[in-house]
């Protein structure tokens, strides 16, 4: 976990949101683990990944990183498909944006509002963030030992 | 009783089902719209008794949704079921006349309060 200057959220807090969305969408097997990686580090490659934007009283950008293998397998479970199913790429891309919606709209209501929450943006790959954008909180987790990093960034210069 | 759930996303369409199930609200009739605008029409198609809507939807949100039914005379049921649970949204919901908010991420319990009150 890292917390860099710029206001924002705290870590502890985006933490006890991601372990609250996993948790309904997952009950006990939801149970994420937090992972140590170095500031800086780019996350995993072959992930998916999703961002969602926060205008208003706060302003900033939330994003939930995900292992490709994780994402399959948190798909199948939140669409409870059958054992011999697999996830298709619509399936994923849904599954993982409405990941960031629920995790993005909890974090909203953390920051001072009135503010309102863009409609999620899901990628096959990692997260790019504009030379604007700083990062204000990293929380990085595994789930059944697949990586998961939920970031929040704001306008550089600290939230406008 | 019929329900009408509003939501783009197919996934949540489903956790939605899946939670109504779980919360002793199975058996009932489900119509599903992909936004409001779809919700919108529904209604008016197939009469349902109570909508369960997102708020983020892209054509039509969730609120609009709600403005348009009450601005055209529907008196139907309408409750919100979004990742947004903070108390402005919840006054907003309010005001527009939705019955309640549940917020995401829910469990069955919360479904079951909300339900109590409308069904």
């Amino acid at each position: 976990m890292t917390t860099a200057v710029h206001e924002g959220p705290g870590s502890e807090d985006v933490l006890a949101v991601a372990e609250d969305v996993w948790m309904a969408l997952l009950g006990e097997d939801g149970m994420l683990v937090p992972r140590a990686v170095p500031t800086g580090t780019p996350f995993d490659t072959a992930a998916w990944s999703a961002a969602t934007t926060i205008s208003g009283g706060w302003q900033g950008v939330v994003t939930v990183e995900l292992a490709e293998a994780l994402a399959r397998r948190l798909t199948v479970r939140m669409l409870a498909l059958p054992a011999d199913q697999t996830a298709t790429d619509s399936d994923v891309a849904d599954a993982v944006g409405e990941l960031v919606n629920m995790v993005g709209g909890n974090v909203k209501s953390l920051m001072p509002g009135p503010s309102t929450l863009s409609l999620p943006a899901v990628a096959a790959g990692r997260a790019a963030f504009a030379r604007d954008a700083a990062l204000a909180c990293r929380v990085d987790l595994s789930w059944l030992d697949a990586p998961v990093r939920v970031s929040v960034h704001v306008p550089l210069g600290g939230p406008r | 009783m019929k329900i009408l759930i509003a939501d783009d996303s197919r996934v949540m369409r489903q956790i939605v089902i899946r939670t109504l199930r779980q919360a002793g609200h199975g058996g009932h009739e489900i119509v599903e719209a992909e936004n409001g605008r779809q919700a919108l029409e529904l209604v008016r198609t197939e009469a349902p008794d109570l909508v369960l809507s997102d708020w983020n939807m892209p054509e039509m949100n969730g609120i609009d949704c709600l403005s348009a039914l009450r601005a055209s005379g529907s008196t139907v049921a309408f409750g919100f079921v979004t990742s947004e649970g903070s108390e402005e949204m919840r006054e907003r919901a309010a005001s527009a006349g939705a019955a309640f908010l549940i917020a995401k991420p829910f469990t069955p319990e919360a479904f079951d309060d909300a339900l109590r009150g409308v069904i």
